[in-house]
């Protein structure tokens, strides 16, 4: 099946290639905003990005101050216009590229030690892995069932049919070894148009409304990481000793490591980018069905859902946490995909148009990357 | 933030809607009672010019620190913690290192702060001029002031632009006395104070200088 067998590494951050751009990119963004914070060059920062007496609010700032003062400001209403717009062209593209949050999960990750490192990849591997065979298996079968009608016409009728395998053959047949689940078909995670973050962003505005005060902006992580920025400064610069030295970056480790998957589940930015990121149809990833391992060959696969840092199982959206609305445009999809099957093409929905009606009953012609059937080695 | 963190702790088998549910219920209760916040207070402190609507400043500032970073004096810092959770890192002038000229000299008696704050946070009344917005009030304490034990300073006065601070001429060496009508609270007598100097006033225990500017919200 394989061309050639490649050297197995196992390690699929080896192949993030975007990600050690988007990381430079943000990491520069933040030093050069953390550097004009302290030189005092008007540069802002990303709660009030601007030059002078212009400003691009944060969405969730702008929205804050005009239900707490409650009156419409010019600049906040702009930005918020401007914001949308942009959400619409490139979805949550700003937790993937510029957020600093992302850098401090980065860091997170980097500190950890390889035995776990590899040992998040090998479940993570396992757990995708596990509901890709699944997902194929059941392909086939609806497969069989289609096609039985013409070969076995007295079994056409009822819904037997189209169930060949009961859930425990299946089981045993691709050896799904996560716990606690009967068929891999109970991993499928229900999507609902609202989620944890939402209910987050409704507490912070509502809480906003009641005390009057943009609440959340005293513990938003991203203005804390400036906070800290400026109260470590202000310790050595002035020698300004407060307790928001520790409080500060402790605020910010408490959201960002012991409240796992922060920006999926907690994030109010997140969740107000997503209420526009769903409507976008621009840049978001496109499989080539014809070159993608596991529709055009059957293999399992599923790297793009390993990789993906909004949790969103690309292959099987069904099985994945959160759905494309949610896609930051990181790119790690693509880049780890053995055949190359993932793009982001400017409008999504020609692309994918194209793509299925030339390329649907050609054999493919694929280069296969060994690395992608095996198990991380530990 | 406490109760968000102890829901985590439960494993997998929670169902996805439940986990939704715990992490809204907990991320609002712990976002309610941090805005409850608002009833404790802070210790008043001078704002920067068109914050002294204490609590419209609070309203609508969102912490993003551009005034910090427009102040041309570097004057503006953020409030400490100690001072009040609800006030944390909200704009507030620091007369040690500096005072506040309404940017006089750096951009023609309109403060930069105001102009850069997207929230209008930060506000001026139309025709808002140095003298006619208050920050604060200069408060002389005479127990520590080096003027009133007769050494002759007259700091204060001689760095007050707004001629805020007179001599008394009772002596040769004359103390310096605050008219409120005319002080604006910028903050220049107390950046000159040198009572708190290294060796000026060892003994008395001071913790601060000998002329303060006290917050408007303090004695209003």
């Amino acid at each position: 099946m394989a061309a050639e067998a490649k050297k197995t590494t196992g390690d699929l951050s080896e192949k993030l290639r975007t990600q050690k751009l988007r990381t430079t990119i943000a990491a520069v963004v933040f030093v050069v905003m953390a550097a004009g914070l302290i030189l005092g060059v008007s540069t802002g920062t990303m709660s009030g990005f601007g030059w002078e007496s212009i400003s691009a609010l944060c969405p969730l700032g702008a929205l804050g101050t005009m239900i707490a003062t409650k009156t419409m400001v010019p600049r906040a209403v702009v930005s918020l216009v401007i914001m949308a717009l942009l959400i619409f062209l490139v979805g949550r593209a700003f937790c993937a590229w510029l957020c600093p949050s992302m850098l401090i999960t980065r860091l997170r990750d980097y500190l950890r030690t390889p035995a776990k490192r590899r040992e998040l990849a090998a479940a993570n591997h396992d757990k995708m892995v596990d509901i890709a065979k699944y997902e194929i298996a059941e392909s086939k079968a609806a497969a069989q069932s289609l096609s039985a009608p013409s070969r076995h016409p007295e079994r056409s009728e009822g819904s037997s049919a189209a169930q060949p395998l009961t859930a425990d053959e299946k089981k045993a047949l691709t050896g799904c070894s996560s716990s606690g689940c009967a068929t891999c078909s109970s991993c499928k995670q229900p999507h609902a148009a609202l989620d944890s973050r939402h209910y987050v962003l409704g507490g912070a505005l509502l809480s906003t409304a009641i005390f009057g005060f943009p609440v959340f902006c005293l513990v938003c992580p991203v203005g804390l990481t400036f906070a800290t920025v400026l109260v470590v400064w202000r310790l050595f610069a002035a020698g300004d000793m407060t307790i928001a030295v520790i409080l500060v970056p402790a605020l910010l480790i408490i959201e960002l490591v012991f409240l796992r998957k922060w920006c999926t589940r907690f994030c109010p930015l997140s969740a107000l980018m997503n209420l526009v990121g769903r409507f976008s149809k621009t840049f978001v990833p496109v499989i080539d069905d014809s070159k993608c391992l596991e529709t055009s060959q059957g293999v399992p696969c599923s790297r793009c859902a390993q990789v993906c840092e909004c949790d969103i199982n690309i292959r099987h959206i069904d099985y994945g946490e959160r759905t494309l609305a949610d896609c930051s445009r990181c790119r790690n999809c693509a880049d780890v995909c053995p055949t190359k099957a993932i793009t982001f093409p400017v409008f999504a929905g020609a692309k994918a148009k194209a793509k299925t009606g030339i390329n649907a009953d050609e054999p493919a012609v694929v280069m296969i990357d060994e690395e992608a059937l095996e198990v991380p080695s530990a | 933030m406490a109760d968000k963190k102890e829901e985590k702790r439960e494993k997998e088998p929670m169902s996805v809607s439940r986990r939704s549910l715990l992490i809204g219920v907990g991320s609002t209760a712990a976002l309610l009672g941090l805005g409850a916040m608002r009833y404790a207070g802070h210790t008043p402190l001078n704002r920067p010019p068109g914050g002294q609507d204490e609590a419209h400043l609070v309203s609508a500032c969102i912490r993003c620190e551009r005034c910090y970073e427009a102040c041309p004096r570097k004057v503006i810092v953020p409030a400490k913690i100690e001072d009040g959770l609800l006030g944390m890192r909200s704009p507030m002038l620091d007369f040690e290192t500096e005072y506040c000229d309404f940017c006089q000299a750096e951009n023609g008696g309109v403060p930069k702060c105001v102009e850069v704050c997207p929230t209008e946070a930060l506000v001026l009344p139309a025709g808002a001029t140095a003298e006619s917005t208050i920050i604060g009030r200069a408060v002389i304490d005479t127990s520590t002031c080096l003027a009133y034990r007769d050494t002759g300073c007259r700091e204060c006065y001689d760095a007050c632009p707004y001629g805020a601070i007179e001599l008394t001429d009772v002596s040769i060496n004359p103390h310096p006395y605050v008219i409120e009508d005319k002080c604006n609270g910028c903050g220049a007598c107390e950046f000159s104070c040198v009572s708190m100097k290294a060796g000026s006033l060892a003994t008395t225990g001071a913790k601060r200088r000998a002329i303060i500017v006290e917050p408007i919200s303090a004695y209003n």
